[in-house]
C-alpha cells in the first residue's frame, strides 16, 4: 500500500556545497539518499514530492560539515499481510515462485499455488492447469495475496498465495 | 481535514485505533531500528487525509478476518519451509530451521520432509522424462582458469588469441577483465552440455564462490536452458570445504556426480565419476605439483573426440540407458549407483590379475586400493599364478611371476595398466604399458596424467644420481654466494634469498638439478643459519639501530 507521508532527516552537507544553490544541493542531495532505501518502519520510499521546511543549520565542531534538519513529503510503499498486490513473476522453480512489486520480493510456495497447476519443468520452468489454460512462468503478472512480511533495513521480503478467488495469472506477455 | 472537522468523535476514536494498529503492525514486522523522529511521523499521519484513514481502516479489518479465517479452518500448519524466517504456507514468524538453499534465494530454507517430498515428486516426474540427476564441478573438469597475474611469459601469446564475450557459445578461451582471470573451456565441453542435458538435469557444484560460479555458468551455458538457477557455490554448501547432496533436490539413487576431486565427495563416492584434471594454464599445474609442462606452453590442448569428457558422457550415456532399460517395469527402485558399477564392471572384464610386488608383504592384498580398483573394474584377483591368469602386474622385470608370465606368453604391465583403464574407463592395449615403456616414459609427457594421482610411482629425480647432482650443484651455488659476498645481490631467489648476478648460472645450475621444494628448503636452510650466525656475532653495531618505545601521550582525536 502507497502512502504519503512527512519525514525528517539530519542532512549533513560539505561546506564546498554552501552558496546560493545551498538550498537545491540540499534536495538534490536529499533524494540521492533517500529514493529507493527501505526503511523498516515506513517501507520503501519511492519518490519525494516536496518540502515541508529547511531548520536551521548546524555546524559541527571539528569537521565543518553543516546538519540541516529537513522536512519532506514522500510517497512510500510498503506491503500488509492480507493486502493483495499485482506482481511480475521472476523465477519459476518446483518450489513455487519468486515475484516482484516493485522493490519488494515475494515468494508463493507450491502449497499455496491452486492444486489442478502443476509444475512443468524445462528451459522455461512453469506451472500449468491441466488443460493448460492458465500458465504461470517468468515475466508473467499475477495478482496475488500477502501472508506475511518481513521489512528488513533495506530488504521488504513477502509470502504470498494465488490459491484463493480472483488471485492468479492477469497478462501473460509471453503468450501474448 | 474536512472529514476531521465534520466529525470530531468519530475522527479521534479512529486515530487512535489506527495509531494503535500502526503501532502493532510496524512492531511486529520490524526489528530494524527506526528514525529518530517516530513520534512526530506518528503524529504526522495521523494528521493526513480522512481519506486515505478509512482505508487504513478497512485494510485492519481484512487484516483480522484473514488471520481468523487462517487460524481456523487450515488446522496446524506444518511449517513446510521459510522465506525471510516466514513459513511460505502460513505466515508465521519463524526460528532458523531446516536446510539453506541460498542458491535459490538466500533467504529461503527447508525442512527435511519438505526436502524429501519435492525430491520424491521430482522423481517421478523425471521418469517420464527418462532423465536423471547431474552434479557437475567446474574447475579442472570443464574448465581451466587462471588469475592474469599468475600467467608466465610464454603463455602471453594467450591475451592475443582470446575469443569474445559477446558471443561465448563458439569460443573457449575467455578473457575476463573485470574479474583479472582467463578461462578456458575444455575441449568438447559445449557437445558434452549439450548431449549431457537431453539425459540428466544438470547441477554445477562448485568450490568457488558464487560470483564465479555465475560467471562460469554464464561461459559455459549463456542462454541458461541447461543449469537455470541450479549453481551451488561454496557459499551455497552445508558443509566447509566439502561437497554434499543435500542441497541438491534429486534422489541419491538417481544422481551422478562428475569431478576431479574425489575427496570433495566423502559421502557420495559411489555416485562420483571421478575425471582426469585439465591444466591448461601452468599456474594450475604448479597448484597440484605437476613437473611438466602445461598445456598452454605446449601450445596444444585434449583431442576433441576422444579427452576425458568424449570418455565420460560415454560411461554417462551407458548408465541412463541402462536405468532406463525395460521401462515398463517399475523403476523407482532402480539405483543408478549399481548401474555405474555395472559399467564399470565392463572395463575389464575377463581379465584375470595377479600382483607381484605391487603391495607390502604385510599388508593384505585384498585391502590395497589397487586390488580394490581392479575388481571395481570387473578384473579377478588372485595372489597365485596359474594358467587362467591373463596379466601379471609387476614393477619390476625381475620377479619370479614377471618371468613366469614372459615364459607363458602373459601380459606383464606395471599399475599404469589399471590406473587408465580406471580414468579412460577403457581396456587400454597392454603394450602401451609394458614394463620397458614403463622406464623409457617416466620422464615424458605421458605420464604425468598418473603422477598426480600416484605417489607410490618412482620419481627418478629422487634417485641417488640425481640427489648427487642436486647437492653438488647447491653447494657450488652457496659457495659462489659466500665468494661474491661483496657484490651487490640484485638478484631474487625463494623465501627472500638475494644473491649477485655473478652466481646466476651457478643458480641456474642448482634450480635446475633440484626439486623446487627442495631449493626453497635449502634455501630457508641457508637464510636460518646466515641469521642464526649473524645473531650470535658479537659485533653490536652489526645489528642496527635499536628502537626504544616511546612513552605514551595522550592526544584527543580529530574528529570529534
Amino acid at each position: 500500500m502507497f502512502f504519503h507521508i512527512v519525514l525528517e532527516r539530519n542532512m549533513q552537507l560539505h561546506p564546498r556545497f554552501f552558496g546560493r544553490n545551498l538550498r537545491e544541493n540540499l534536495v538534490s542531495k536529499l533524494m540521492k539518499d533517500v529514493e529507493g532505501t527501505c526503511s523498516g518502519r515506513h517501507g520503501f520510499v519511492v519518490a519525494i514530492t516536496g518540502i515541508e521546511s529547511i531548520g536551521k543549520g548546524l555546524i559541527r565542531d571539528g569537521t565543518g560539515f553543516v546538519t540541516f534538519p529537513v522536512k519532506y513529503q514522500c510517497v512510500v510503499f510498503r506491503p500488509f499481510k492480507g493486502e493483495i498486490l499485482e506482481a511480475v513473476v521472476t523465477l519459476v522453480n518446483k518450489m513455487g515462485f519468486f515475484a516482484e512489486a516493485g522493490p519488494v520480493q515475494i515468494f508463493v510456495s507450491k502449497h499455496l499455488i491452486p492444486d489442478d497447476m502443476e509444475f512443468q519443468a524445462g528451459d522455461m520452468p512453469n506451472y500449468t492447469t491441466s488443460d493448460g489454460s492458465v500458465k504461470i512462468q517468468k515475466e508473467c503478472e499475477v495478482r496475488l495475496k500477502i501472508i506475511g512480511t518481513r521489512v528488513d533495513a533495506t530488504e521488504i521480503f513477502c509470502v504470498g498465495t494465488i490459491k484463493d478467488d480472483f488471485l492468479g495469472v492477469i497478462n501473460d506477455p509471453a503468450a501474448a | 481535514m474536512s472529514v476531521a472537522s465534520d466529525s470530531p468523535v468519530h475522527s479521534s476514536s479512529s486515530s487512535d485505533d489506527l495509531a494503535a494498529f500502526l503501532d502493532a503492525e510496524l512492531d511486529s514486522a520490524s526489528d530494524a531500528s527506526s528514525g529518530p523522529s517516530e513520534e512526530e511521523e506518528e503524529a504526522e499521519d495521523d494528521e493526513e487525509s480522512g481519506l486515505k484513514r478509512r482505508k487504513l481502516e478497512h485494510l485492519e479489518t481484512v487484516d483480522e478476518e484473514e488471520i481468523e479465517e487462517a487460524s481456523s479452518s487450515k488446522g496446524e500448519c506444518q511449517h513446510p519451509g521459510s522465506f525471510g524466517n516466514m513459513c511460505f504456507v502460513c505466515g508465521q514468524k519463524l526460528e532458523e530451521t531446516g536446510v539453506s538453499f541460498r542458491y535459490i534465494h538466500k533467504e529461503m530454507r527447508l525442512n527435511e520432509d519438505e526436502i524429501s517430498r519435492l525430491r520424491d515428486s521430482d522423481s517421478r516426474f523425471l521418469q517420464r522424462q527418462r532423465k536423471l540427476y547431474l552434479v557437475l564441478d567446474l574447475d579442472h573438469t570443464l574448465l581451466n582458469s587462471t588469475v592474469l597475474r599468475d600467467l608466465k611469459p610464454e603463455e602471453e601469446y594467450l591475451k592475443s588469441h582470446t575469443h569474445s564475450l559477446q558471443d561465448v557459445s563458439r569460443g573457449s578461451l575467455f578473457m575476463l577483465e573485470f574479474m583479472q582471470m582467463m578461462t578456458k573451456l575444455r575441449p568438447f565441453v559445449h557437445s558434452f552440455l549439450k548431449e549431457a542435458s537431453e539425459m540428466f538435469v544438470m547441477y554445477i557444484y562448485t568450490m568457488g564462490d558464487r560470483a564465479y560460479a555465475r560467471q562460469m555458468a554464464k561461459l559455459l551455458d549463456p542462454k541458461g536452458e541447461y543449469f537455470g538457477d541450479r549453481v551451488i557455490s561454496r557459499d551455497d554448501g552445508t558443509v566447509r570445504h566439502q561437497k554434499s547432496l543435500d542441497v541438491v533436490l534429486g534422489q541419491e539413487s538417481a544422481v551422478l556426480i562428475l569431478d576431479d576431486t574425489e575427496n570433495a565427495w566423502p559421502n557420495h563416492k559411489d555416485n562420483l565419476i571421478v575425471i582426469e584434471r585439465y591444466h591448461f594454464f601452468a599456474s594450475s599445474c604448479r597448484q597440484f605439483d605437476h613437473k611438466y609442462k602445461s598445456l598452454s606452453e605446449l601450445k596444444s590442448d585434449e583431442s576433441e573426440p576422444d579427452g576425458a569428457l568424449a570418455t565420460v558422457l560415454k560411461v554417462l550415456k551407458q548408465a541412463h540407458a541402462l536405468f532406463f532399460e525395460n521401462v515398463d517395469e517399475d523403476i523407482s527402485n532402480r539405483d543408478v549407483r549399481s548401474m555405474l558399477k555395472q559399467v564399470r564392471k565392463e572395463v575389464l572384464k575377463g581379465c584375470k590379475v595377479v600382483f607381484s610386488r605391487v603391495f607390502p608383504t604385510k599388508a593384505k592384498p585384498e585391502d590395497h586400493p589397487l586390488w580394490k580398483m581392479a575388481e571395481e573394474l570387473g578384473a579377478t584377483c588372485a595372489t597365485e599364478v596359474d594358467a587362467s591368469v591373463t596379466h601379471v602386474v609387476a614393477m619390476d622385470v625381475g620377479t619370479e611371476k614377471a618371468r613366469w608370465a614372459v615364459r607363458e606368453k602373459k601380459y606383464v604391465v606395471h599399475r599404469g595398466w589399471i590406473d587408465a583403464a580406471n580414468y579412460l574407463w577403457k581396456k587400454q592395449p597392454e603394450e602401451n604399458f609394458s614394463l620397458e615403456q614403463l622406464k623409457k616414459q617416466q620422464t615424458s609427457m605421458a605420464l604425468d596424467t598418473y603422477a598426480s594421482s600416484n605417489p607410490n610411482e618412482v620419481h627418478e629425480d629422487v634417485l641417488l644420481k640425481a640427489r648427487d647432482a642436486c647437492y653438488k650443484a647447491r653447494d657450488a651455488f652457496y659457495a659462489c654466494l659466500e665468494k661474491e659476498s661483496g657484490k651487490k645481490p640484485t638478484e631474487i631467489a625463494t623465501v627472500g634469498l638475494l644473491y649477485p648476478k655473478e652466481c646466476s648460472s651457478s643458480r641456474t645450475q642448482f634450480v635446475n638439478n633440484c626439486r623446487s621444494s627442495w631449493v626453497k628448503h635449502f634455501d630457508r636452510e641457508y637464510c636460518r643459519n646466515k641469521r642464526v650466525q649473524r645473531l650470535l656475532d658479537d659485533g653490536d653495531e652489526r645489528k642496527g639501530p635499536m628502537s626504544l618505545p616511546q612513552p605514551y601521550t595522550f592526544k584527543p582525536s580529530p574528529s570529534t
